[in-house]
């Protein structure tokens, strides 16, 4: 076996599982966190007794520590991983677990009457809070913002989500690992592929299964398509935010342009139903694949037209520099990802350490300026479009046959982890399985993982600019409620 | 009052009441054109005005008078404005006078009447929008005064029929001080209309409306009748436009053919003025209106260093 082989094999043998004992919980956590593991969620489950599991990511690994909490109390980890506080807030409330030293434990799927109950107090001379939505005046999906303002200037954003969570992953339960795939689907239209991709590379990676090439890039191609339809979206309403109505309408055609290419390519606009559990049925003959190709030179020529006019759109720029700047500390901290952390400056992308996948020698975008303001997320997106353009333009070169899976030579195991980047940051999905069945499936997408930063660069900004701040982050509020 | 007073007051009058919401349509529906998109039709704002007549009304709980009454006074305010304008150099005489202060008031009027009732109702979003439109307007009325005190010095006097007069004169128009004031009038259009990229009509997000926050409140008949004061506005504010800034010579029937012309042309400059624009960053608004006063300050400097004409 070559060395190159081993490499793989290694990279692609599932995540290794550590059960510690509760009292050493903190311990082994700040250990790994001291090795230079990165967090990458943590959720509770209860089979006999309640648990608590987190996964941790350094390089193309995962590790996954669990904790029997018979008690039904352990220590935090928030101080050594800020991320992991919105993933405690649901483990309290969905299981019970109470988090020692996380204080105050502060509800999030819980939606309690008293406004105390849940935000963070300000005090001063003269604030006041705003309260706006769950019900907004445009389309948007159900969330709650309430700010603390002082004048027109923001102190405090508190977040209340979870009004669209359906208990997706506590209804998989049960069911067998390919039902399960549906159930990932639900979760988010626009990040229906990554979510599905996410799931069947999770149980994958537990059953010992590696993709072959053909399935690799077919999945590939969606996980680009579902990117380029994304990004054209969120330039428009980005653009939207600012009442830029040339470009927001513009990039909204482009966008419908994708969705259409979506629908002959796939069958479907959202690209719904086209990822398998351990296979792919899809298959793009060679005519459909050069037209394809052609239509996306042509959309490509489009966007660089229309991309040239945004950066001379005078009003457009002036609006976006040093608005809701997430500095690169701060994103570090709150473990941001996504076009967001690499327009603070963070060079972090799931696709880089993706072996199931098709991205050999692949390397995340850097902005000229990466300031983490609204200016640098709009670069991103556009660095990024052209990223995407050029791979899908290799991926549909010649024709695409179904894949399926090849058996590697280690053992199962109980827990699988998929780790893959979506239109808003990597998406990480925990599946634990019992003879084919899902006892436990996890789903923690990108926009679960950057809502706690939009909260966070909303501060000292005007209010009037927190639609625009929020579009450059442009999350989703569903996969994050599931 | 002769035939010409008789026309004046009936274009105002009957104009402004039931051709306003077309200039809303038309600037709507150019746009949309510019975008890319086929858009509504010219006819869409009566559409509205007729949904909303038939509608009932809802009112939020608690409120007093000053919320029901702000939409009466709102559109009263915009009746009595029409009252005022001048065509082409004459105007009906209601016995109201034609001062431009009391326009500049009664402007100022429908604008508190509806900032009045967001602090009635206390709505957050109403709040906000008033809040803002109040910061606005301490600059908006400033420029305005300034703007009208401009072009009001050729004839000296404030009344706007012989200011309208006044913008007839050839002479006049070879002034600079007067296209310093119709630069500075091009902005209070913007402000006054409340449009890119000072304020967003078309916008859905609450966090950044200004004079469509205050409006979110209400529905119904009280709704059509404040959409219809804001049309109205348009209409006010284009044409003083056309009869106090627009060089317009010639006979009666020729001033007449100018102001319609300058009614559409204006309309569709702000749409394109709307489809070029970003909304600017709120906080920066006064010092584009303060830009506005500079001129009007330049103007006034200009005026006298050329002595009295």
């Amino acid at each position: 076996m070559s060395r190159d082989r081993q490499e793989i094999v290694r990279a692609l043998s599932p995540a290794r599982t550590l059960a510690i004992a509760p009292q050493r919980w903190r311990a082994e956590c700040e250990r790994h966190a001291r090795d230079g593991w990165r967090f990458c969620g943590l959720f509770a489950g209860a089979a006999r007794q309640p648990r608590v599991s987190c996964i941790l990511a350094r390089g193309g690994r995962e590790l996954v520590l669990r904790a029997e909490v018979p008690s039904g109390s352990i220590e935090t980890i928030v101080d050594l991983f800020e991320a992991a506080g919105f993933d405690e807030r649901e483990a309290h409330d969905a299981y019970g677990i109470h988090f020692d030293g996380h204080e105050p434990l502060r509800p999030l799927l819980e939606h309690p009457s008293d406004p105390a109950a849940w935000t963070v107090p300000v005090q001063g001379h003269d604030p006041h809070q705003v309260a706006v939505g769950p019900i907004h005046a445009g389309v948007i999906e159900s969330g709650h913002f309430r700010f603390t303002v002082v004048g027109e200037r923001i102190l405090n954003l508190d977040l209340r989500l979870f009004y669209k969570h359906r208990g997706l992953q506590a209804a998989a339960q049960g069911r067998p690992l390919a039902e399960g795939l549906s159930y990932a689907q639900r979760a988010c239209a626009a990040c229906a592929v990554t979510n599905t991709v996410t799931y069947a590379q999770a149980c994958e990676s537990a059953l010992a299964l590696a993709p072959d090439a053909h399935l690799r890039r077919a999945r590939t191609l969606l996980l680009e398509l579902e990117r380029l339809y994304n990004h054209l979206g969120d330039i428009s309403a980005i653009c939207a935010g600012v009442g830029f109505a040339p470009g927001s309408m513009a990039f909204a055609a482009l966008k419908e342009r994708a969705q259409r290419l979506n629908r002959r390519l796939t069958g479907h606009r959202f690209l719904f139903g086209t990822v398998g559990l351990a296979c792919s049925e899809l298959r793009i003959g060679h005519v459909d694949a050069r037209a394809a190709r052609h239509e996306l030179r042509s959309l490509g020529d489009e966007v660089r037209a229309l991309w040239r006019e945004l950066r001379f759109a005078a009003s457009l720029q002036d609006r976006l520099g040093g608005v809701g700047r997430l500095s690169r500390d701060d994103a570090l901290r709150l473990g941001a990802v996504g076009p967001s952390a690499r327009a603070s400056g963070i060079q972090r992308d799931a696709r880089r350490e993706s072996p199931r996948l098709t991205y050999a020698a692949f390397t995340p975008v850097s902005p000229a300026k990466p300031g983490g303001d609204v200016a640098a997320r709009l670069d991103v997106r556009g660095l990024e479009l052209e990223q995407t353009l050029a791979l899908l333009d290799e991926l549909l070169d010649g024709n695409l046959t179904s894949g399926g899976v090849k058996r590697l030579s280690g053992p199962q195991s109980e827990i699988g982890v998929g780790r893959v980047e979506s239109p808003r940051g990597e998406t990480v999905c925990a599946v634990q399985h019992c003879k084919g069945t899902v006892v436990r499936f996890h789903l923690r997408t990108g926009s679960y993982t950057n809502w706690p930063a939009v909260a966070h660069a909303a501060r000292e900004n005007l209010l009037p600019d927190f639609p625009l701040i929020n579009k450059s982050f442009e999350l989703c509020y569903a996969c994050a409620d599931r | 009052m002769s035939l010409q007073n008789a026309i004046a007051g009936i274009v105002q009058i009957a104009g402004g009441v039931l051709l306003s919401p077309a200039i809303v349509g038309l600037i709507q529906h150019t746009k949309a054109r510019m975008q890319g998109r086929p858009g509504p039709s010219i006819r869409q704002p009566y559409r509205e005005l007729a949904r909303l007549w038939g509608k009932s009304t809802v009112t939020p709980q608690p409120h007093t008078v000053i919320y029901l009454l702000a939409p009466a006074v709102s559109a009263a305010s915009a009746l009595m404005a029409l009252a005022l304008l001048p065509t082409a150099g004459h105007a009906l005489d209601l016995g109201l006078g034609h001062d431009a202060l009391v326009l500049v008031g009664l402007l100022a009027l429908g604008r508190f009447a509806l900032a009045l009732a967001a602090w009635d109702t206390g709505s957050g979003f109403s709040l906000m929008g008033a809040g803002r439109e109040l910061m606005f307007s301490a600059f908006v009325e400033g420029l305005l005064l300034l703007v009208l005190l401009l072009l009001a010095l050729p004839l000296g006097s404030t009344d706007l029929v012989s200011m309208s007069h006044a913008a007839s004169l050839s002479w006049v128009s070879l002034r600079p001080a007067h296209w310093a004031a119709a630069l500075a009038f091009g902005l209070l259009i913007l402000a006054e209309t409340g449009r890119r990229p000072l304020d967003n009509p078309d916008t859905h997000l609450e966090l950044t409306m200004v004079h469509e926050g205050p409006l979110l409140e209400y529905a119904g008949r009280d709704l059509a009748y404040l959409q219809w004061a804001a049309a109205a506005r348009h209409w006010i504010v284009l044409v003083l436009g056309c009869e106090l800034v627009i060089p317009h010579p010639g006979p009666f029937v020729a001033q007449l053919a100018v102001l319609a012309g300058g009614l559409v042309t204006l309309s569709l400059a702000l749409a394109a003025c709307e489809t070029m624009q970003a909304k600017m960053r709120v906080l920066r608004v006064p010092l584009l209106l303060g830009f506005g006063s500079a001129l009007c300050v330049l103007g006034l400097a200009s005026w006298f260093a050329g002595g009295a004409g």
